[in-house]
């Protein structure tokens, strides 16, 4: 059995256009989270390199990996960067941070950098919580929400079943929405009762007289979605009038790249989220560039 | 400050020290509606249970779906922790509760046990005449029990020792209306709970020599304020992750915190139901704000009288009374502007994750009263 389905592909990127040796201001953010470590550097904030890497087991390890992979070739080395920031579970064990910030205002902050300001409603869909933000003003957090411990592994659960599935995790959204109709989610609990039930589903009967494989992953996704759709119901009313929530709402995080979540809920919501410039992944690294 | 927290932390030896020297017995208590007082009159040490937050492998069978705290407080006993305990008091409280004392019970049925009725409806109109009934009943059983007739002047005696050590711990809360208070939130939940475990007369001597030397204190560094709103707390650990990111609890609507001394007993001449009254007035427990909903306007009024910049809802995982009770909650801290994070307490929960909650409250809190100032 191979176990890399679930594996998503590590990616880093730098900026051809920007000369980092006429930078006034070079800031870094590594955004260490338990299942994926992105590193962002910035040159007077633009966004001149990053990298996004799975965390594996060594949080230091992840985010030196990290930094190192945003900078690649591009001939700029950690010690040019003026401040490095970090944030994320495991900002603790970054090693030359000068500051270790929240993921709730990097993740703001973030947010507006990619969606730009028009976003009043940040949903972090990571690999282990979902966090859904508030903001007002230009970056400022009005409320935020925090997951509880039933939606812990949230991500992580996806990468699980992928391969228990045998789906690559790039294609398990897309193949969850081609399905006639959506099924009911599979629990409406948490992803810990959520698993074994879609697994119960693949039993010999249920599976060739009720269901198809993509119906199985459609109620399993829609599963995770509804666990996000908790947090976000909880924030705050954005009392601002004539504000639509539709123009308002950006996905960050690793599952903001899955459609068979985000489209749940936009669906749900009746929404249509922002689009990134760029991977939704460096949300909190970004954020933690820009807030020093 | 030393001698409150190591009789909290050493709280069982403290019992077996007390019965030791006095010969009395010590009776168990779950709930804070417990008239302490009658069994103080007869001789009895009150000592409340507490929980301890440690991962439990031997209550899965008998207490499944509890709430872990009570759980482990049915652990303890199993451990042994809790040898030095005659008795079992169980009130009509959550139906955690009520499972502990059961499945205790079950397995050391050589403990006394009584089980007090209190109202579910504090403010209704019989009530009182209830709980004064009720009192009179646990007070013939303690006089059977002892083998001590419990008489007026015990009765105004621990009435006394009692409202002066609320008085007392109250000029604890005091102190922390200041700006930058002498005393953090940790310090005083530690106090705070030493007191629910110790003799009250002894107590109230440590008190009388504690609070001046506190007065004497320099101001404390500038700190967010913060409210800790919620279900009962074992330990001053959330207290303790709050200061170390920068906040301090500087009041609490906790049953075993402000809900544990905000009122005194008004004496009568019928004592009992003197005492009864003080139960029935003391600020609402979660459980029983049934009807009357007097629990928020309780929380924004102790929020505006200390000040606090966000309110954090810390409810022990599984804990009906606070799951139900926290929608009111939410409720008026957002009609009223006040910040808060509302989280589960939970023993298999990490830190980290209550840390970042706290962290974002903080700097939510800093921004200076967002909701307040609008959010445009």
């Amino acid at each position: 059995m191979k176990y890399e389905y679930g594996l998503w592909p590590e990616s880093n990127w730098q900026s051809g256009g920007i000369d980092w040796r006429k930078a006034k201001k070079i800031s870094a953010g590594v955004d260490v989270g338990t299942t994926s470590t992105q590193a962002a550097v910035l040159c007077d904030g633009e966004l001149f390199a990053w990298s996004n890497i799975r965390s594996g087991i060594d949080f230091g390890y992840a985010a030196k990996a990290a930094l190192e992979q945003a900078l690649g070739a591009s001939g700029m080395k950690a010690g040019d960067i003026h401040q490095i920031a970090a944030t994320g579970f495991g900002r603790k064990n970054v090693e030359g941070a000068a500051q270790r910030l929240d993921d709730i205002q990097c993740h703001g902050k973030g947010a507006r950098y990619l969606f730009g300001k028009e976003v009043k409603t940040v949903v972090d869909l990571g690999g282990q919580t979902v966090k859904t933000i508030r903001l007002y003003s230009w970056d400022r957090v009005a409320d935020f929400k925090l997951s509880d411990k039933c939606a812990a592994g949230f991500g992580r659960s996806i990468e699980v079943m992928c391969n228990v599935f045998h789906v690559p995790i790039t294609e398990i959204g897309s193949k969850s929405l081609d399905v006639e109709k959506d099924p009911e989610p599979s629990s409406t609990t948490c992803y810990n009762f959520a698993n074994p039930e879609a697994v119960g589903l693949l039993r010999p009967g249920y599976r060739e007289k009720d269901f198809n494989d993509n119906e199985i992953l459609a109620s399993y996704l829609f599963t995770i979605a509804w666990r996000a759709l908790s947090t976000i119901g909880k924030i705050a009313p954005l009392d601002i009038g004539d504000i639509k929530l539709e123009e308002k709402v950006g996905f960050t995080g690793g599952l903001a790249k899955n459609p068979g979540i985000t489209k749940r809920i936009e669906r749900e919501l009746d929404i249509t989220a922002a689009t990134p410039k760029y991977d939704p992944m460096l949300a909190g690294a970004i954020g933690a560039a820009l807030l020093q | 400050m030393n001698k409150f927290s190591s009789i909290f932390e050493n709280r069982h030896d403290y019992a077996r020290d007390w019965k030791k020297r006095s010969g009395g017995k010590v009776l168990g208590y779950y709930c804070t509606y417990f008239p302490e007082e009658v069994a103080y009159a007869a001789g009895i040490l009150p000592v409340r249970i507490l929980a301890k937050h440690f991962p439990d492998d031997t209550t899965d069978r008998l207490m499944y779906g509890n709430c872990y705290v009570t759980r482990d407080m049915f652990n303890q006993f199993n451990l042994g922790h809790y040898d030095y305990i005659d008795g079992l008091v169980c009130l009509e409280s959550c139906q955690w509760w009520y499972n502990a004392f059961d499945v205790t019970m079950q397995v050391f049925p050589n403990l006394w046990s009584h089980y007090l009725f209190t109202p579910d409806y504090p403010d209704g109109n019989r009530s009182k005449d209830v709980l004064r009934s009720e009192l009179s009943v646990i007070q013939k059983k303690f006089e059977e029990w002892t083998g001590k007739t419990v008489t007026d002047a015990e009765l105004d005696n621990a009435i006394e020792i009692y409202n002066t050590n609320r008085r007392l711990l109250r000029r604890l809360y005091e102190l922390r209306r200041f700006n930058n208070p002498v005393i953090l939130g940790s310090e005083a939940m530690e106090i705070m709970l030493a007191n629910q475990v110790m003799d009250k007369a002894e107590a109230n001597k440590m008190l009388e020599e504690l609070i001046p030397e506190l007065e004497d204190r320099a101001p404390g560094e500038d700190r967010v304020r913060f409210i800790l709103i919620g279900s009962e707390t074992y330990d001053a650990e959330l207290e303790k992750l709050i200061e170390g990111v920068g906040g301090n609890v500087v009041i609490d609507d906790l049953d075993n915190g402000s809900g544990y001394v905000w009122n005194e007993v008004v004496p009568l001449k019928d004592r009992l139901m003197a005492i009864g009254l003080r139960y029935l007035g003391k600020p609402h427990s979660a459980l029983k704000d049934n009807v009357w909903r007097r629990r928020p306007e309780q929380i924004f009024r102790l929020s505006e009288d200390f000040q606090v910049d966000a309110a954090i809802i810390a409810k022990q995982i599984y804990c009906h009374p606070h799951g139900t009770d926290m929608y009111a909650v939410w409720k008026l801290l957002q009609e009223r502007k006040i910040p808060y994070h509302t989280f589960e307490r939970d023993t298999t929960l990490p830190y980290e994750e209550t840390r970042l909650g706290v962290e974002a409250l903080i700097h939510v809190a800093k921004q200076g009263m967002t909701r307040a100032n609008g959010w445009s």
